[in-house]
C-alpha cells in the first residue's frame, strides 16, 4: 500500500512538472534529457570557474601569508594593485614570492603563473624525476623550454579562450538579435517611416557617422595604443553619439510632418536588406579576413574578437529572424498592437523574449568556433600578443621540441575537450528545441 | 530556375566589392609607406631623391585619390592626395586635426620641406659630423611629429647645434621661417573648420577603382620580397591548393556516403554507435591539433619516424609518372589526412541524418510493403532522395577546405596559398597578402555560388526569396 502511495505522489509531482508549460520550463526539461549535453554544461561550468578564479589556481603569490607579524592576502591584493586602490609594501616590491621568509604561508595548488621561469628545469617532463625540492613544487603537466609551467599556463589559458568566446559571441548575438529581430517582426511590408523621417534618418547617419567616428579618428587610433578597454569606451562612445544624432534628426521631423505630402509613409523593406546582408557576410571567409586584419594591426586579443563578433552574427539574426516570422502571427502579439502598444513595445517586451531561445543553439556553435579560431592564431602567432600564453601558443611549442610530447597533447587536448563541449551543448539545444522532437 | 541563377549571380558581384573595399582599405591602413618599400633602402638613410619616389609611386597608382569619395571635415582640402610622401600626409592630416588652418599648415609644410633640403645640402667638413647627424635628426622629426612639445623640442634642438658651426649656421634662415610659420600656424586655428563635415567626390580616376580593374584582370601588382610580378609567382601556388582541395573534396564524397548510409542503415546497431562516436570526434578534433600531434609522434626520429615531416618532396628530373606519383604521395598523405578528416566526419553525419529522416518517409514503407528487396529500398528509392542536402553541402565543404588548406599549408609546409599567405604576413608583403587573401575569399565565394547553383538545379522546389 505504501509503495502505491509513494508512486502516486511521485505521478503528482511529475504531472506538477508537466503543468509548468511555459515555454523556457519546456525547454529546459527537454536540454535535461539529453545526459550527454547536461553533463557538458556541468564541465563548461567548471571550467568557466576555473577561468573566472584562474588567478587563485595557478600564482606564484601565496594567497595568505604572515610576514614579520602581519598578515597578507598576496593574490587578492594584486587586484588592488592593479586597479591602482593599493601599492605593495616595501619588502613585496620586486621579489622572488618563493624565497621570501615568511612566518607561514599558503601558496595557490599550482604554485606557479605562466610567465614564471624556472631554468633548472626545462622542457622537465611530466614523468619522472624533475629537479624541484618537494612534491609540492612539482611541473605536474612538464615544463616548456623556459621552464614555464605548462599547466600553470593551460589554466590561464582557459581565461583567454573563454573571453575571446563570451565577448565575440556576445556582440554577435547582440547584432544578430537587433537585426534578426527587426528583419522577422516587421518583415518587408510592416515597417513604415514618413517621407521625412527617412530623409532625416538618412542626414542623421551620415551627420552621426562624422561626428561619431570621422572627427574623432585620431581619438579612436590613439586609444589602440591604451589597451582595449579604452577602444571599448571610445567605440561606445562613437555609437551613442551617432544613436543620439539620428534620434535627434528624428525628433526635428515630427514638427514637418504636419505638411501632408512630407508625412506620407514609406514602407522600408528591412526583411530584404537584412537577409541581403546576411548573404554577403555569409561569404566573407572568417579565417581569411582575420588574417588580413591581423596583417595590418598591433597584435591584439580585441582585434581577433572584434572580427569574429562582427562576422558571426548571421545565423543568430537568422534563428531570431525565423522564430519572428512565426511569432509576430500570434494573437497575443495581434493583441498587444489592439491596445495600442507601439510596434517596437511589441516586439521587445512580448515577441522577441519567446524567440530568443534558438539563439543559445547559435551562440554554442558560435564560441566553439571562436576558441578554435583563437587558438589557431595564437598558434601560428600571428594576432595574439607575445606575453599572453594561450593554449595555442604552447601547442606552438610542441613544433620547435618535438621530444616534449607533453607540449603537444596537453594544450591540445585542452582546445579539443572545450570546442567538443560547445559543440554538444549545442547540439543537445538543437534537439531540445526540435519540434520534430515534441511528441 | 534562370531567373534565380541570375539572381544569385546578381548577389556575388555586390559581395564581391564589399569584401573587395574591405580588403582594399586593410591595405591602406597597412603600417610602412608601400613606395619606400619597393624603392629599398637608401644608403645612410639618405632621403629617396624626390623625382624616383614620384616616379615610382606614380607607377605603382598611388599618386590618385584612394576611394571615390571622401567624407572629411572641411578643414581639410580635398588636394592633400597630392602631397608625395605617406608619412608627410598622416602628419598633415593630423595638424589639421589639431589646427583646422590649412593654409597655415601647408606654409608651415613647405617650410619644414626647405629646411630639410638645406640640411641635406650642407656638406660634411671636419667641424659638424656629429652636430649635422642630430641636426639631420630633428630635421626629419619636424615632418613626422604632430604634438607641440616634440616639435619644440625638434626646433630647440636645430638651433643649439647649428648655432655654432659656420657649416651649418647658413641653414638658420630657414630654421626662422619655419619657426616662424609654426608659431603663426599655431596662433591661428580655425577649429570650428574641422567640426563640419565635407564630402569629396574624386571619380573614377582613383587607387580603388585601378586596383580593383586591374586585380579582375589578374594584374596583381609586385611582390615587395623580390619585386617580381605576383600573377608570375602565384600561380604555383594557387595549382597545389587546388590540387590537394579537390583530391580531398573527391576522398570526403567517396568515403562519406557510403560510411554515413552504412551508419544509417544500421541504426541502433553497435556498429553505428562506433561509427557515429568515432566521427563525432573527429569532428571536434581541431586539424592543427591533429597535424602537431602527426608530426610529433610520426615523423621525427623521438618516436616513430614513419613518414616526412614538411614539404612536398623532391622529384629529380627523369623521375616518371609513377616515381613522381610516389613520392608526391609519400609526402601528402598526412596532409591530406588532417585536410580531409574534418569535412569527411561532417558529411557523413549529415548523410546518415538525411538518409535516416527519408527511410521514416511513407513512400520507403510502401517500397518496402510491397516487397522489394532492401537493397533496391535503399539504393533505388532512399539513396537518390538523401542525396540531395549533400550536394548542396557542397557550399560548406569547399571553403572549409579552402581554409582548412591555410592551417595544413602553414603546418607541413606545402607551397599553397596558405604558406605563402603566411609567410607575406610575417614578412610583411602587403601586396602578396592581399592578393592572396582576395584569391582566397572568391574562391570561397566561387564555391558558395556553385553549390547555390547546385542546389536549384537538383531541387526545383526552391525559389530564391
Amino acid at each position: 500500500m505504501f509503495g502505491k502511495k509513494k508512486g502516486n505522489d511521485k505521478q503528482n509531482a511529475e504531472q506538477k512538472k508537466e503543468l509548468d508549460q511555459s515555454y523556457w520550463a519546456y525547454v529546459k526539461r527537454q536540454f535535461r534529457k539529453n545526459k550527454r549535453a547536461l553533463y557538458s554544461f556541468y564541465i563548461v561550468l567548471f571550467l568557466a570557474v576555473i577561468a573566472v578564479f584562474a588567478d587563485f589556481i595557478a600564482n606564484e603569490k601565496p594567497l595568505v601569508c604572515k610576514y614579520e607579524g602581519s598578515i597578507y592576502f598576496p593574490v587578492v591584493k594584486e587586484y588592488a594593485v592593479d586597479l591602482g586602490l593599493a601599492q605593495w609594501p616595501k619588502h613585496f616590491q620586486n621579489v622572488d614570492w618563493k624565497t621570501i621568509n615568511y612566518d607561514f604561508a599558503v601558496f595557490p595548488p599550482i604554485p606557479y603563473l605562466p610567465r614564471n621561469l624556472d631554468y633548472s628545469c626545462n622542457y622537465c617532463s611530466p614523468i619522472g624525476d624533475q629537479p624541484v625540492k618537494s612534491t609540492r613544487w612539482r611541473h605536474w603537466l612538464g615544463t616548456d623550454d623556459l621552464g614555464r609551467d605548462v599547466l600553470a599556463g593551460m589554466i590561464h589559458g582557459t581565461r583567454i579562450a573563454f573571453m575571446v568566446g563570451i565577448v565575440a559571441m556576445g556582440l554577435a548575438t547582440f547584432i544578430g538579435i537587433i537585426l534578426g529581430a527587426f528583419a522577422g517582426f516587421f518583415g518587408d511590408t510592416e515597417f513604415k517611416m514618413s517621407r521625412i523621417s527617412v530623409v532625416f534618418t538618412l542626414i542623421g547617419l551620415f551627420l552621426g557617422f562624422f561626428y561619431g567616428f570621422l572627427s574623432r579618428s585620431y581619438i579612436l587610433s590613439d586609444s589602440f595604443g591604451e589597451g582595449s578597454g579604452a577602444v571599448f569606451k571610445q567605440l561606445l562612445l562613437g555609437i551613442g553619439i551617432m544613436a543620439g544624432i539620428v534620434a535627434l534628426a528624428n525628433l526635428i521631423a515630427i514638427p514637418f510632418k504636419k505638411i501632408k505630402f512630407l508625412a506620407k509613409p514609406v514602407t522600408i523593406p528591412i526583411d530584404i536588406l537584412v537577409t541581403r546582408l546576411i548573404e554577403i557576410i555569409v561569404s566573407i571567409p572568417t579565417l581569411v579576413l582575420i588574417l588580413a586584419v591581423v596583417a595590418v594591426t598591433e597584435p591584439s586579443i580585441f582585434n581577433v574578437m572584434l572580427v569574429i563578433g562582427l562576422l558571426r552574427w548571421t545565423g543568430i539574426a537568422r534563428f531570431v529572424r525565423a522564430e519572428l516570422l512565426r511569432v509576430r502571427r500570434l494573437e497575443y502579439i495581434e493583441a498587444a498592437t489592439a491596445l495600442g502598444f507601439s510596434k517596437l513595445r511589441a516586439m521587445f517586451k512580448h515577441a522577441l523574449p519567446n524567440a530568443l531561445s534558438p539563439v543559445f543553439i547559435a551562440v554554442a556553435f558560435g564560441i566553439a568556433a571562436a576558441i578554435l579560431i583563437e587558438s589557431f592564431l595564437s598558434f601560428l602567432g600571428i594576432g595574439v600578443p607575445a606575453e599572453v600564453i594561450t593554449w595555442g601558443k604552447l601547442l606552438a611549442i610542441a613544433r620547435t621540441a618535438p621530444a616534449a610530447w607533453w607540449m603537444a597533447i596537453f594544450p591540445g587536448f585542452a582546445i579539443f575537450i572545450t570546442v567538443t563541449l560547445f559543440n554538444l551543448i549545442g547540439e543537445g539545444l538543437t534537439d531540445a528545441l526540435d519540434p520534430r522532437l515534441k511528441q | 530556375m534562370f531567373q534565380y541563377v541570375l539572381k544569385r549571380i546578381l548577389i556575388f558581384i555586390p559581395t564581391l566589392i564589399i569584401i573587395s573595399i574591405v580588403i582594399f582599405m586593410l591595405n591602406i591602413f597597412a603600417p610602412g609607406d608601400p613606395v619606400e618599400k619597393m624603392l629599398g633602402a637608401t644608403p645612410e638613410g639618405e632621403p629617396i631623391p624626390i623625382e624616383a619616389y614620384n616616379a615610382e609611386r606614380k607607377k605603382l597608382g598611388l599618386d590618385l585619390p584612394v576611394f571615390y569619395f571622401a567624407i572629411s571635415s572641411a578643414a581639410y582640402p580635398d588636394t592633400l592626395y597630392r602631397i608625395p610622401k605617406k608619412a608627410d600626409r598622416e602628419n598633415l592630416s593630423r595638424l589639421i586635426n589639431d589646427y583646422g588652418n590649412w593654409d597655415k599648415v601647408d606654409q608651415y609644410y613647405k617650410s619644414t620641406q626647405a629646411l630639410n633640403d638645406a640640411v641635406w645640402a650642407v656638406k660634411k667638413d671636419s667641424l659638424n659630423p656629429s652636430a649635422l647627424i642630430k641636426i639631420k635628426g630633428a630635421a626629419n622629426n619636424l615632418s613626422i611629429r604632430y604634438k607641440d612639445k616634440d616639435i619644440m623640442k625638434a626646433f630647440g634642438k636645430i638651433k643649439k647645434y647649428a648655432e655654432p658651426i659656420p657649416s651649418t649656421a647658413a641653414i638658420l634662415p630657414f630654421y626662422e621661417k619655419a619657426l616662424a610659420s609654426y608659431n603663426d600656424m599655431k596662433a591661428n586655428p580655425t577649429l570650428g573648420k574641422t567640426k563640419i563635415p565635407a564630402l569629396n567626390w574624386y571619380g573614377f580616376g582613383n587607387q580603388y577603382h585601378n586596383w580593383f580593374s586591374k586585380f579582375l584582370m589578374f594584374d596583381f601588382g609586385r611582390s615587395f620580397q623580390d619585386k617580381r610580378p605576383i600573377a608570375d609567382k602565384i600561380w604555383d601556388y594557387v595549382y597545389w591548393t587546388m590540387i590537394i582541395s579537390l583530391i580531398s573534396i573527391i576522398l570526403t564524397y567517396l568515403i562519406s556516403i557510403p560510411l554515413g548510409i552504412f551508419s544509417a542503415r544500421n541504426k541502433g546497431t553497435r556498429a553505428d554507435g562506433i561509427v557515429t562516436t568515432v566521427l563525432f570526434i573527429l569532428y571536434s578534433l581541431p586539424s592543427f591539433w591533429v597535424a602537431t600531434l602527426l608530426i610529433t609522434f610520426l615523423c621525427q626520429p623521438d618516436y616513430l619516424n614513419w613518414f616526412p615531416p614538411y614539404g612536398i618532396g623532391e622529384v629529380k628530373e627523369g623521375t616518371g609518372f609513377f616515381g613522381t606519383l610516389g613520392i608526391r604521395a609519400y609526402h601528402l598523405i598526412l596532409p591530406l589526412f588532417c585536410w580531409t578528416y574534418g569535412s569527411l566526419a561532417f558529411l557523413s553525419r549529415q548523410m546518415r541524418g538525411g538518409m535516416l529522416s527519408v527511410l521514416r518517409q511513407d513512400y520507403i514503407r510502401t517500397a518496402r510493403a510491397k516487397g522489394l528487396d532492401e537493397k533496391k529500398v535503399i539504393w533505388k528509392h532512399a539513396f537518390r532522395n538523401s542525396l540531395l542536402p549533400i550536394i548542396t553541402l557542397f557550399a560548406n565543404v569547399f571553403p572549409l577546405m579552402i581554409s582548412g588548406s591555410i592551417v595544413i599549408e602553414i603546418i607541413f609546409t606545402i607551397p599553397g596559398m596558405g604558406r605563402v599567405l603566411f609567410e607575406a604576413i610575417k614578412y610583411p608583403d602587403y601586396p602578396m597578402v592581399f592578393t592572396v587573401v582576395m584569391l582566397l575569399a572568391l574562391l570561397s565565394m566561387i564555391g558558395y555560388l556553385i553549390a547555390d547553383i547546385l542546389y536549384a538545379i537538383v531541387d526545383p522546389r526552391i525559389t530564391f526569396k
